[in-house]
């Protein structure tokens, strides 16, 4: 039975305790993989590993969890989520306490590279950010820009709480600790983790009655490319754009983390401190800049333009890395880029639910994820080899710069008013209501 | 290839990165001081407390609501019981 309006009166929408638990989750499922780093020393010692060898290990997993994305998005496009984020992390929680009992590289090969990447997948980013997008439509850019906080969280708190645990004990208990942390998201999961509003006799965002356009029933309102499989998502051109300029944003964020600090360092001339602390300061604003982008989305409207300012602002941030020769314009260059970091992911996720509604927006998110991914890879490959030849980062870095404007332009040429969801002319509802 | 596996081992993460892990630490120590048991117990309380709260707050928001409209709903989910 649907709720009247004098019954939802609760003063928090039950989605924000979705959105509460899907960040914890988030939070000690990325801060689990992260810390792998933190056992490599004690590991190669103990087992008398060198790092190409236990790379494997890490380099599997970031490909098991890159190429799986899609496949788990289509799980959960069918199942609804809430079995598959459960089950996951159950499994998820299991190998990483199974870590302990590493014996040869294989097992670690098979445990982390494999089980615990498949297992990564369902409570990802882009199956939670399509949870989230069930529970809001009014503010589905902020609620996914909140979700993708757990990203940044779980990197710099769960990863320095790896490194005290194995400080204080030894890899094998750390790695339980670790694994029992995952374990401790599952009652969260089991009681907040709803698929959709209506099952609590809720409309999004906590509506006191349906969306209009939703002809007075808990369904979603329907766009002109609403989309039943992802197959379908892939013949308009919407998809293309975000896909691209996701795949751009891929390749500019993965060269930084991999190759800023030694830029900074060899060809800026500054100390590691200093270039690591520049990293640090550009990974904090991050979070305000994934946050403020998701607001003034939902506040202001014209999600692709502010993604297209995001792909700018980025672009512009590059040039200034690569033409300012100081350590001035470093901290310039951390500032700008720092706050569209991770902005593009709420604002892409929201402008895809919002174009391809909610039927398989999993499927959809895990293949845009790959896109980013496969840029990314390309692009850390890239700027290895031009470095080997030139001896210098600054041609890849303008490489891949120059690709932020042809991105930004594929951003602001969407046509979100055409399709969005958000601009449809509302429908009379038909009698009959649910 | 030992150059793609060994960037990915180094960076798998952003947070990963080992001199930002290592200015972190240097950063955390200066403010609790370097024994890393302390840390853990501050760090795994800090964890816990998250989905506790989360649970606690839920349940006093229930359980105000529910004190206040006993009987909205009869059929409804939306009760002052758990989730």
């Amino acid at each position: 039975m649907i709720q009247t309006p004098a019954a939802t009166k609760n003063p928090i929408y039950f989605g924000w305790y979705v959105c509460a638990a899907s960040i914890f989750i988030g939070f000690v499922a990325i801060g689990a993989r992260n810390s792998f780093g933190v056992f490599v020393v004690p590991m190669s010692d103990e087992f008398g590993w060198n790092r190409f060898t236990i790379s494997v290990a890490a380099a599997l997993g970031v490909l098991v969890s890159g190429l799986v994305q899609p496949f788990m998005g289509q799980v959960f496009d069918r199942t609804g989520g809430r079995k598959l984020i459960l089950i996951s992390l159950v499994i998820l929680g299991g190998s990483t306490i199974m870590l302990s009992l590493t014996f040869h590289v294989l097992f670690l090969v098979f445990m982390f590279g494999i089980v615990a990447s498949i297992a990564q997948g369902g409570p990802a980013l882009s199956n939670t950010a399509a949870l989230m997008s069930r529970w809001f439509r009014r503010k589905r850019a902020t609620a996914i820009s909140i979700n993708s906080a757990a990203l940044s969280l779980g990197g710099l708190v769960m990863v320095p709480f790896s490194m005290y645990l194995l400080q204080a004990t030894n890899w094998r208990v750390a790695w339980v600790g670790l694994g029992l942390i995952v374990l401790l998201s599952l009652p969260l999961a089991y009681f907040f983790i709803h698929e959709r509003p209506s099952q609590r006799g809720l409309y999004p965002d906590g509506a006191p009655e349906p969306p209009p356009e939703a002809g007075g029933g808990l369904n979603e309102a329907t766009g002109p490319l609403e989309v039943e499989t992802w197959k379908e998502s892939f013949k308009s051109a919407p998809i293309w754009q975000m896909a691209a300029s996701y795949c751009v944003c891929g390749a500019t964020t993965f060269i930084l983390a991999v190759h800023f600090i030694p830029f900074a360092i060899e060809e800026r001339g500054i100390s590691g401190s200093t270039a690591a602390t520049i990293f640090g300061y550009m990974m904090g604003l991050n979070i305000i800049g994934s946050l403020g982008a998701g607001i003034l989305a939902d506040k202001i409207g014209g999600t692709k333009n502010w993604l297209a300012l995001v792909y700018l602002m980025r672009g512009m941030a590059y040039i200034l890395l690569i033409t300012v020769d100081s350590v001035a314009g470093l901290w310039i260059f951390a500032s700008v880029a720092g706050f569209s970091w991770v902005a593009t992911l709420p604002l892409t996720s929201s402008l895809t639910a919002d174009v391809y509604g909610l039927k398989a927006l999993g499927t959809i998110s895990g293949i845009t994820f790959m896109f980013h991914q496969i840029g990314g890879f390309g692009s850390v490959l890239l700027a290895g080899l031009l470095f080997d030849i030139t001896g210098s980062y600054t041609l890849p870095f303008a490489i891949v710069g120059a690709l932020l404007f042809p991105a930004a332009l594929s951003a602001f040429t969407i046509k979100e008013r055409k399709y969005s969801t958000r601009y449809q002319p509302a429908v009379p509802a038909p009698a009959g209501g649910d | 290839m030992a150059f793609f596996f060994n960037f990915i081992l180094a960076h798998q993460g952003d947070s990963a990165d080992p001199e930002l892990l290592h200015w972190i630490k240097e950063r955390r120590d200066g403010i609790f001081g370097p024994a890393p048991l302390i840390m853990v117990i501050v760090m795994g309380f800090v964890v816990l407390a998250i989905p506790i709260s989360v649970g606690v707050f839920y349940l006093m928001q229930a359980n105000r609501r529910a004190a206040v409209e006993p009987s909205v709903d009869q059929g409804g989910t939306e009760r002052g019981d758990a989730p």
